[in-house]
């Protein structure tokens, strides 16, 4: 019998402290995790397929989380989208979610609600 | 008869009395003799019969006689030929007594001949005695002036204007050729020319008219000149007439043509004063002050909309201003008539239709020489600009308003962008932390490593409230030397126009001198302005007594200058003084609390003080004062 593979969480934000931080967390939950400094840097990667889960920052410089996520629409890359944003506001809350995303975290945000939003994502 | 010479051939010769008398030989003989040698005239004695009884030496030398022509009859003397009727005018000088006179020319010499009588020592008659003066240069001196004059004479009778010599009872003495020929009626001159004539000074030229026959009326000057020779005692006058008639009519001529033109211009300026007047909305007026006399130009009938020619009173004009500010306008015309100062002031009209005109008025005051005053002055109809100025105040709030509040919030997210992310952090490398520690067996390094950068995050956040913290205190602060005064009236002459408008009478109290504070003017003319409009907005509802705001500068002992804004406005609770200038404290929704609180820190930055008081009437007062400039 094989060990399951954990499933691939892959967190794309241009904040260093975000990138060192989450994946760390998502390990002590037992997913697997790999962090993207730029949207750009997440395509050219050879992890795009197998991301179960992507953990998406919104403002970033060059390609933006939503141009991400249309991309990936575009290549028919269907994984589920979490975005991770600084800016609480809430018409922006509700144009990501309206365009697909599984959930949206403010940051700061709870470890209780990471795991929350990863687990509706996975489901 | 002849007589035997006495003397010698140069002497007298044959002195002997006529008709025999004899004369003593002696000593008196030969002074005699000596004497009439010494005369350089020639001298002749005649019988009664006209034979020569003798001559003197001068006779011998000028006329030729020789001794031998003693006793000849003078009509046998040649040289005597030339006196052609010497016997009857002898005969008639013997008859007579009385001597004469005869003209007589020997060759180119001219002689006055004296014929007279010669009588002898019983003052009987015996003969006659020839006296001959040399008058040859005399009566070329003569002929010489004769011509002289007629060279004059031909020059003035040639000169076209008359002129004439008079004497001082105004006789005529000598007139040119044009004088004569004109028939001027001295008559009209007379008591003028007898003044001149008797103080023989020249007077101011007389502009007479007179007609002549066959010319017309003719103007002329009088010019007079005073003739004075020093061996003439006579004062005359010479008196010149100018004809001016061609002049002055080509004068009065161009006096018409420029009279023309000056009216012609000055109805073409009139148009184009009213065509002005039309275009920018502005008419102009006298007031005289005395007498309620009001006159208006065609612009300002067209603006109060009365019919033109309305005679105006302040009570009609009345009648056209809006009643909320008919006492401001009386009490700017009262202060007006009081000061005569020049004063602008700026009010509204009511028109019979309801609708609302906005007037500024600008008027300068001047005194006539008996100190009446009267105002001249413009009166603009701003209606236009005050309405759009008004509606671009309103969408200047409301922008201001907007940028205040869209500026706040990408403040406030851009805040929060900055902080959040290292909260994140934080939040996520503590939970990591906690359970690294808790998992079984904790794994020690990993939950070291978390925390440590956990510690990490908090630094940066903490950063981050520190640069916001610095954006917005830092700001540049200017320190030159300030005059409160001059600063205080920039801001009164910027608000005026506002204060007018919520019908707030402004006072200003601003010493001759006042010490220079040091510090940011820009600054403290933001802390005077947002005290006047403070102010001028606590009056805003007052509606039962005048809106008065008085704003006072004073030194205070020399080393501090303090400012005081009062008004009569709706005033402060006691017990909110102390927290109205505490920030984010306001009474007032639009947020007069930031601005005092703001207006204390800048005046604080001064080394000065910003307080507030309750008036003892209605109202408050807001003061601040700061240090005087430190001399080097």
């Amino acid at each position: 019998m094989t060990i399951p593979k954990p499933l691939l969480v892959s967190v794309v934000d241009d904040d260093e402290s975000i990138r060192e931080a989450l994946p760390d967390l998502l390990r002590q939950f037992g997913f697997a995790a790999e962090a993207f400094a730029s949207a750009e840097a997440f395509l050219a990667s050879e992890f795009v397929s197998e991301t179960s889960c992507l953990l998406l920052d919104v403002a970033m410089p060059g390609m933006s989380g939503p141009d991400l996520q249309q991309e990936l629409t575009r290549r028919r890359q269907k994984i589920p989208i979490v975005f991770i944003t600084a800016y609480g506001d809430a018409s922006v809350l509700r144009r990501l979610l309206a365009r697909g995303a599984v959930r949206c975290l403010v940051k700061p945000f709870s470890e209780t609600a990471l795991l929350d939003a990863v687990g509706a994502a996975l489901t | 008869m002849a007589a035997p010479p006495v003397a010698s051939a140069s002497g007298w010769i044959g002195f002997r009395a006529p008709n025999g008398d004899d004369a003593d030989a002696g000593a008196a003989s030969t002074d005699l003799s000596n004497i009439l040698d010494a005369v350089e005239a020639p001298i002749v004695v005649l019988q009664r019969d006209f034979t020569i009884a003798g001559f003197n030496k001068a006779t011998t030398d000028e006329l030729g006689l020789s001794p031998a022509d003693v006793g000849r009859p003078s009509r046998d003397i040649s040289r005597l030929a030339g006196l052609t009727s010497l016997e009857s005018q002898c005969s008639e000088v013997m008859a007579s007594g009385v001597e004469a006179r005869t003209d007589f020319r020997d060759g180119d010499r001219w002689f006055v001949v004296r014929i007279s009588p010669y009588a002898n020592a019983e003052s009987r008659v015996s003969g006659t005695v020839l006296t001959f003066a040399n008058v040859t240069a005399f009566r070329a001196s003569i002929d010489q002036v004769i011509y002289e004059r007629e060279c004059t004479k031909a020059i003035l009778n040639a000169v076209p204007d008359p002129l004439v010599v008079l004497s001082a009872d105004q006789r005529i003495h000598a007139g040119n050729r044009a004088f004569y020929s004109m028939f001027f009626e001295l008559a009209s001159l007379r008591t003028r020319l007898k003044g001149m004539l008797s103080g023989g000074r020249a007077f101011d030229p007389v502009e007479v008219d007179q007609v002549f026959p066959g010319e017309g009326r003719r103007r002329l000057i009088l010019h007079a000149h005073p003739l004075a020779s020093p061996n003439h005692p006579e004062p005359r006058v010479l008196l010149t007439f100018e004809d001016v008639t061609a002049r002055k009519q080509a004068e009065a001529a161009n006096d018409l043509r420029a009279i023309a033109e000056r009216k012609d211009g000055l109805r073409r300026s009139e148009a184009f004063l009213a065509e002005a007047q039309r275009l920018s909305l502005t008419g102009s007026f006298s007031w005289r002050v005395s007498t309620d006399e009001i006159t208006w130009s065609d612009e300002l009938y067209r603006i109060f909309e009365f019919d033109p020619g309305m005679p105006v009173t302040l009570e009609l004009i009345g009648t056209r201003v809006h009643p909320e500010d008919l006492p401001l306008l009386r009490a700017a015309l009262e202060r007006a008539r009081d000061t005569g100062a020049d004063f602008e002031h700026e009010h509204r009209l009511q028109m019979p239709d309801g609708s609302i005109k906005y007037l500024r008025m600008v008027a300068h005051g001047i005194r006539d020489e008996d100190g009446r005053l009267e105002y001249v002055g413009a009166i603009q109809d701003v209606t236009g600009p005050r309405l759009s100025e008004q509606a671009l105040g309103k969408a200047q709030s409301e922008l201001a308003h907007v940028a205040r509040v869209s500026a706040l919030s990408t403040l406030t997210a851009s805040i929060a962008h900055e902080v959040n992310q290292p909260l994140s952090g934080i939040i996520t490398n503590a939970s990591t932390c906690l359970r690294m520690l808790a998992a079984d067996p904790p794994d020690l390094d990993g939950a070291r490593e978390t925390a440590r950068r956990a510690i990490r995050d908090g630094n940066r956040a903490s950063e981050v409230i520190a640069r916001v913290r610095t954006l917005f205190t830092k700001k540049e602060f200017a320190t030159e030397s300030v005059d409160l005064n001059g600063a205080t009236r920039e801001v009164a002459a910027l608000l005026l126009g506002e204060l007018q408008r919520n019908r707030v009478v402004l006072q200003l109290e601003l010493p001759q001198s006042l010490p220079s504070v040091t510090g940011d003017r820009i600054q403290l003319q933001q802390v005077i302005l947002n005290l006047v409009r403070n102010a001028s907005d606590a009056m805003a509802t007052v509606e039962d007594r005048p809106r008065r705001l008085l704003i006072r500068t004073e030194d205070e002992d020399g080393d501090r200058v303090r400012v005081t804004v009062r008004d009569t406005g709706v005033g402060v609770d006691p017990q909110n003084l102390t927290k109205l200038l505490d920030a984010f404290y306001t009474t007032k929704s639009e947020g007069m609390g930031i601005g005092l609180s703001v207006s204390r820190s800048i005046i604080e930055r001064h080394h000065g003080r910003l307080w507030a008081e309750p008036n003892d009437g209605p109202g408050a007062t807001f003061s601040f004062s700061i240090p005087v400039s430190q001399r080097a």
